[in-house]
């Protein structure tokens, strides 16, 4: 995958945060909460750099560094956003915080999504859950450069409509002639007008043709499990399908040795992989 | 060849001492149940030169425990803000000096080099690390014995390797034949504590070796066979000994230390793959929640993928993890065994599609 | 060995394994081993290098039928397990030896060498022409062993009724020095020896009574009850909380000071705070698989609401 120049991470220090200030929470979802970030260093701000993929480490000090993808755009550079779904130590008290609160960010790690070797290529996303988080800053990007690419679809995915997030994205990407953006929930729904069934099914009905595309998923696993299985129908082979890995991590920087599959760190050689990758490692997800 | 008297070896640390290095030396611990440890030595202190030490040098480089950096909460007049101040390599900073290596523990450091000392951009080094480093200096105590644990010539130039040595010593009669292997180590030999000899070196221990061909692929081929892993690790207690002892383990944890309410440390210390927290995510998924699942990993970050990525095996054959297993475990025989397992088919995606 | 061999193959015959011990040509000593099938069990051995308690194993067994050959102190810890409901009796089969006592093998290899074979006889312990007095090289729990007889046994080798043949002898080296220390000495002396702790947890896993082992709260972050550094002070407080989750549970069978590789000698703690128990309940861990453990008999209704924790 493409490694780019890692701005806001300190080359001589790489285990040492960057503190940072919360600009903004938004409540997406009951379990979710989108945080927009910046650095309280202007010139750390101002240089910082990263490509859709790639990942950062929220400190709550006391309570400990987690990873996240980053949501927003690269073209976005007025914060630093990521959405966060309560889930354990961390997470819990990343939801505590509130405008204006302290924290501190090692960001960019990690690889991101090979964009440069798109071009041309019809793009299919697929988000499912907490998954569409790097997809939303792949999608805006990709928007940002709509010239470059072909037809672009985007399909997002989550339980119920409560269980959405980006309301105002969405709003905004349906109303967008160049890009096909459907949201679908699981099951009917008395508050939802919009597509039902599962994201693996509302693909394979939209037909998006293989050739000369790329299909990107993120999500729960079992969602990946049925969408690969749609998109292997479509015709899709394992070189032109993305996605990305979790995996507890501690250092980011490889060097901690516990985020491998076998013998890729998720941490240095992901978040972003090919199936084709994927199926060539060992069965340890 | 120069040589070094018996009784001029604390003489010769002493003087390094009286430089400003700190001297580290295996030597029988007070009150341990007989434990030998690499420990701080000052004059007068008796070294062990018979019996390996319990715990590799390592801790020399990769502290137990170290600060990262200090964190704490100021009142500005832009409100509050966190200062973060990172801390220096701390611990063993300056000019260290470990006399009484073997040769399986020079040689860990070059395998651990390759990681943490690795070209920036390719990946992060690490600036503790580095620093220790470059201020080790290492004499090494050439085997001349060894016991059934030591398997180090089934890697490189097993008793005779001198990568990682500033300086060796072979034992000869009346004292010790010195080599110098480095400017420091050439620089310590030509001190007039040395005086010039004509002696042999002695003949080297012969030590086990342990077929290693092919061992990195055939790792992946047999990744699958959980029942291998099973019945290879139904003995292991899954404590963490085996990789604190080795002297090219170099996992490590980072976690918070608070002091008083809000304001603390981030720390690092070492973590052991075979513990059941290391994988635990915090939504309770484990990818490696068996014995087996840490143990294959152990095996193939050694044997497979470190040598893949970084060049070198992650085993230098000292025998630590062998001698101080409270269950027994011999990973010779393990190793033995995966090479004598027929492969499995498997991939990452067989997992999820069966689950 | 032809009885034990015999007698393994016969319980086999009514479980899925049987845990013993084999004789390892690296180590030079017998080291565990599992026995699936009469083939494999022809290589088991019992001599007085099988220091293992092998009830470890009985906790992570559970869902089988496990045999397991027992000396005196490791059959404490299965009935200190089944008084504790953590294993079923009906599950386990018994096979009890007649212990000769047990050579601290770590001491041995110190005089010896790793790996040099053990050889026990008359009185002696000898290897490639040096020998050392049995009750020199002796663990320091079979010095006065009171329970050499397997409490509880389904089958027995080597006559192991009613012959206590531990050797007797007095507290020795570390033991007799730390019994007339001052209590300042004491704090010093911990301090000291828990420098030296790496947080292996080797102690924790080696015993068969520490079944919590990866919800344990020597580790845990919630809560944080210790540091998650190397540090003599975190490392001592880890180890008091294990040790007094092991107060009336502890059956002395030492496997945790065995097992740790830089030499602490948990054991004078736990003596301490098993002696102390005897004397207070009248109660010796392992010893009566009916009766309820002093600390199991927290009743919530009546018990609650005291001074509290």
């Amino acid at each position: 995958m493409s490694t780019i120049p890692k701005k806001g991470i300190n080359a001589t220090t790489p285990l040492v945060p960057e503190p940072a200030t919360v600009v903004a929470v938004i409540q997406e979802t009951p379990a979710i909460r989108t945080y927009r970030l910046v650095f309280d260093d202007p010139a750390l701000m101002a240089a910082f750099m990263f490509a859709p993929g790639q990942i950062g480490l929220i400190s709550i000090f006391g309570a400990g560094e987690s990873t996240f993808a980053i949501s927003s755009p690269p073209s976005q550079k007025d914060y630093i956003q990521f959405s966060v779904m309560r889930t354990g130590a961390v997470t819990s008290a990343i939801h505590e915080l509130a405008e204006g609160d302290r924290v501190a960010l090692r960001a960019p790690l990690g690889c991101a999504f090979p964009v440069d070797s798109w071009k041309e290529k019809d793009v299919i996303i697929a988000g499912g859950g907490i998954g569409m988080a790097p997809l939303r800053s792949l999608l805006m990007h990709l928007l940002d450069n709509r010239g470059d690419f072909g037809r672009i679809q985007a399909f997002y995915g989550a339980r119920t409509p409560a269980d959405l997030c980006y309301a105002e994205d969405r709003a905004a990407w349906e109303a967008r002639a160049d890009v096909d953006f459907i949201a679908a929930i699981d099951a009917a729904h008395p508050d939802w007008s919009g597509r039902v069934g599962l994201l693996p099914g509302v693909l394979e009905e939209e037909q998006p043709p293989a050739a000369g595309a790329v299909a990107v998923i993120c999500g729960p696993p079992v969602m990946i499990k049925f969408t690969l299985q749609s998109l292997e129908r479509l015709g899709f082979g394992d070189q032109q399908i993305f996605t990305t890995l979790e995996r507890r991590m501690k250092c980011g920087i490889g060097l901690c040795g516990r985020c491998n599959v076998g013998p890729k760190y998720v941490c240095t050689d992901g978040p972003v992989f090919t199936l084709d990758e994927l199926r060539r490692l060992p069965a340890e997800l | 060849m120069r040589f070094i008297a018996s009784d001029g070896l604390p003489r010769l640390l002493e003087r390094l001492r009286e430089d400003g290095a700190e001297v580290w030396a295996p030597r029988v611990v007070r009150d341990t149940l007989n434990t030998v440890l690499f420990s701080p030595w000052s004059e007068g202190d008796e070294i062990e030169t018979g019996a390996y030490s319990t715990l590799s040098a390592k801790q020399l480089v990769l502290p137990a425990t170290e600060r990262l950096f200090a964190y704490r909460y100021r009142l500005t007049a832009e409100g509050e803000k966190i200062e973060i101040e990172a801390a220096g390599p701390g611990m063993h900073a300056g000019e260290t000096v470990v006399f009484g290596a073997r040769a399986c523990d020079a040689k860990a450091l070059g395998v651990l080099d390759a990681l943490f000392l690795s070209t920036p951009g390719q990946s992060y080094n690490d600036p503790h690390y580095r620093t220790r480093r470059a201020g080790l200096t290492v004499i090494t105590l050439a085997c001349t014995t060894c016991d059934s644990a030591c398997f180090c010539s089934s890697f490189g130039a097993g008793p005779a390797e001198t990568a990682g040595s500033d300086l060796i010593l072979y034992p000869v009669g009346g004292g010790y034949l010195a080599e110098g292997f480095s400017d420091r180590g050439r620089e310590l030999a030509a001190l007039d504590i040395f005086e010039d000899s004509s002696q042999e070196k002695p003949a080297l221990a012969e030590t086990a070796v342990l077929e290693l061909a092919g061992l990195e692929q055939k790792l992946l081929d047999i990744f699958d066979d959980l029942d291998f892993w099973r019945g290879a690790t139904e003995q292991c207690l899954s404590c963490g000994y085996c990789t604190y002892a080795c002297p090219t383990c170099h996992c490590f944890n980072i976690f918070d230390e608070m002091q008083g309410d809000r304001d603390g440390e981030r720390c690092r210390s070492w973590d052991a793959c075979m513990f059941y927290t290391y994988t635990l995510e915090t939504s309770g998924h484990n990818p490696r929640p068996e014995i087996a699942h840490r143990y294959r990993n152990r095996m193939g970050h050694k044997f497979s993928y470190y040598p893949a990525n970084q060049g070198e095996i992650l085993c230098t054959g000292c025998g630590r993890c062998i001698r101080g297993c409270p269950a027994g475990v011999d990973i010779r025989e393990v190793l033995k065994a995966a090479a004598a397992r027929p492969a499995t088919p498997g991939g990452a995606l067989q997992q999820e599609t069966e689950s | 060995m032809d009885d034990l061999i015999a007698t393994i193959k016969q319980v086999l015959a009514e479980t899925d394994m049987v845990l013993g011990w084999t004789r390892s040509a690296a180590a030079g000593v017998a080291v565990p081993a599992r026995f699936h099938t009469p083939r494999e069990a022809e290589a088991a051995v019992f001599d007085s290098t099988c220091v293992h308690n092998l009830a470890v194993h009985l906790p992570r067994l559970k869902d089988r039928r496990v045999g397991i050959v027992a000396k005196g102190c490791d059959v404490k810890s299965i009935v200190q397990l089944i008084a504790e409901r953590e294993i079923e009796r009906d599950r386990v089969r018994v096979i009890g030896v007649r212990c000769p006592g047990m050579v601290d093998v770590k001491k041995a290899w110190r005089c010896f060498g790793f790996g040099k074979k053990v050889e026990d006889a008359g009185g002696q312990v000898a290897m490639e022409g040096k020998t050392v007095a049995r009750e020199e090289i002796l663990l320091a729990k079979c010095r006065g062993c009171r329970d050499a007889v397997p409490v509880i046994r389904d089958a027995a080798v080597g006559g192991v009724q009613g012959q206590s043949v531990a050797a007797a002898g007095e507290l020795a080296g570390i033991r007799k020095r730390f019994a007339s220390m001052s209590v300042d000495e004491r704090r010093r002396f911990w301090r000291d020896q828990f420098s030296r702790c790496i947080r292996c947890y080797a102690c924790r896993e080696a015993c068969p009574l520490c079944f919590c082992r990866d919800v344990c709260a020597m580790q845990t972050r919630e809560p944080h009850w210790t540091g998650g550094g190397v540090d003599a002070r975190q490392s001592e407080m880890a180890q008091l909380i294990r040790i007094s989750h092991m107060a009336g549970r502890c059956t002395g069978c030492e496997e945790c000071e065995r097992a740790c590789p830089v030499g602490i000698p948990l054991m004078l703690l736990l003596e301490e705070q098993n002696a102390l128990i005897e004397e207070l309940f009248g109660y010796r861990a392992g010893t009566d698989p009916e009766a309820t453990p002093p600390l199991l008999t927290f009743d919530a209704g009546k018990d609650a609401g005291g001074g509290g924790l």
